[in-house]
């Protein structure tokens, strides 16, 4: 994103409203520092300047760049990778596509959530623990799949690392046989991680809403809790195409 | 991806929160599903949300759109997201959706506990979840649990720490009330699950304890 200076009357109303915290005062107008700037349109989309100074840069869609909108940027179309959006469908239509299935598990990191926003260096950091410890069924649909150069190692395409974005999502499907390792290896990556992420697992239910008891022995066998608030796909789609 | 397992708060306050959302799988069955999520819709609109969004628009009913507007602007593939500010709300539309059977893949965030009773209450039989491990990684460096709990109704991070700030601190100076105040903060969430009414109940109860300075 970027200010014209020339138009800009440093009223400073756009400032609070970035979440990198990227637009600050420099000679009385507002400038974005374009490093910090995640390029999710929320300044622009949010209509508050009142002389028009706030514009899309002209670099925002080249590549590698291009990839701080598409995963910022909740309106954002423009698919470098080739797959729409930030992650999958994971559990939301998993009563329709059945993608995991019974005695199945699915685990989901999301890097720079909530607010802080990462480096995609971060994302490699991650992918390369994971490989390191024989993980790499990262989940084809979603986007990071088509960024690793080298699945042995985890190794992002060279060119993604210095890209700034709010946040992008590792999803993998792993047997429960297999849990144990992920979260072993998720944990003991943390400390190197220069963010946060939030993590969560999903499974089919048992009837009545009862969470398999083995998905929640693995969880505190490896010192994890979980939040007494979730999402549920509620059983009421199927397939019809 | 939406992020509304992560929402931040007491349990007394995610009471009165439960994102909705009506999903259309891709290759399963896109084919026809505008005029079953219109309906769905409807039902929801009955049912009395307290936001919502569909795909198509990108603007939630605070951002400037009327609710004809998000009806209108349904076609092939269109996902709406909504929320509701109490559980009857929410036991409502699910009721609604049942009758409806128009098999379309409907997800509820919100505490499993109340998720389960209202399951339980209308005869669904509930079929994947999705359970929040928390943060992880340098949690020291994320604003205070308060502030999470606007930031956290935004699924897209749209809304920021630094906003916040800026209403409470406005809403202390006296310029803005906290009803108003939570619709600032309501219009940058992109996703549609941001709750104004929650959001203004947390300032009610946070302003007064708050010194905001100008950064
Ligand atoms: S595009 Fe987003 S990150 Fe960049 S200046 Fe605007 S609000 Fe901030
Ligand atoms: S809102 Fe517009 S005029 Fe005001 S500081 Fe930002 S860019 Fe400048």
């Amino acid at each position: 994103m970027i200010i014209y200076k020339e138009v800009c009357v440093g009223c400073g109303r756009c400032q609070p409203y970035c979440p990198a915290g990227a637009i600050a005062f420099e000679d009385m107008k507002s400038v974005v520092e374009q490093d910090a700037c995640y390029e999710c349109g929320n300044c622009l989309r949010v209509a508050i300047c009142p002389v028009d100074a706030i514009h899309d840069s002209p670099q925002v869609y080249q590549y590698p760049r291009a990839l701080r909108k598409y995963f910022s940027d909740p309106c954002a179309t423009h698919a470098v990778t080739g797959i729409e959006g930030r992650g999958t469908e994971e559990s939301k239509t998993n009563d329709v596509t059945e993608r995991c299935g019974p005695g199945e598990f699915g685990v989901a990191i999301e890097v720079g959530r909530p607010t802080l926003g990462m480096g995609l260096a971060d994302i490699q950091r991650i992918t390369r623990a994971l490989a390191r410890s024989g993980i790499t069924e990262i989940e084809p649909q979603n986007p990071i799949h088509s960024m690793i150069a080298d699945p042995a190692t985890g190794d992002l395409k060279v060119e993604m690392l210095n890209e700034r974005v709010l946040s992008a999502i590792i999803e993998l499907q792993v047997t429960p046989e297999r849990l144990p390792d992920v979260l072993r290896t998720i944990k003991a990556v943390a400390n190197e991680v220069d963010s946060v992420f939030t993590l969560d697992v999903f499974t089919t239910l048992e009837p009545g809403l009862t969470i398999p008891r083995k998905l929640l022995d693995i969880v505190e066998a490896e010192g994890f809790t979980w939040r007494p608030n979730a999402k549920i796909n509620m059983g009421l789609g199927r397939a019809s195409d | 991806m939406t992020h509304s397992l992560h929402r931040e708060g007491t349990i007394d306050s995610l009471e009165r929160d439960y994102a909705l959302f009506i999903y259309p799988a891709r290759g399963f069955n896109y084919k026809g599903c505008a005029p079953k999520v219109r309906r769905l819709v409807e039902i929801v609109y009955q049912a009395g949300p307290v936001n919502m969004i569909a795909t198509t628009l990108r603007h939630n009913l605070y951002s400037g759109v009327r609710p004809e507007e998000v009806l209108d602007s349904i076609k092939e593939g269109s996902r709406v997201f909504s929320v509701f500010n109490n559980r009857e709300g929410i036991k409502e539309a699910l009721k609604g959706f049942k009758a409806a059977d128009e098999g379309i893949s409907i997800v509820v965030s919100g505490l499993i506990d109340r998720v389960r009773e209202i399951a339980l209450e209308i005869g669904l039989d509930p079929h994947t979840i999705n359970i929040s491990l928390g943060v992880h990684g340098g949690t020291d460096r994320l604003p205070p649990p308060d502030i999470r709990q606007f930031t956290t109704m935004c699924g897209h991070g749209m809304v920021s720490p630094l906003l916040v700030r800026d209403v409470i601190r406005r809403i202390n100076s006296g310029k803005i009330s906290s009803w108003d105040g939570s619709l600032v903060l309501a219009k940058p969430c992109a996703c549609g699950i941001y709750n104004p009414h929650r959001s203004a109940e947390l300032l009610e109860e946070l302003t007064p304890l708050y010194t905001v300075a100008r950064r």
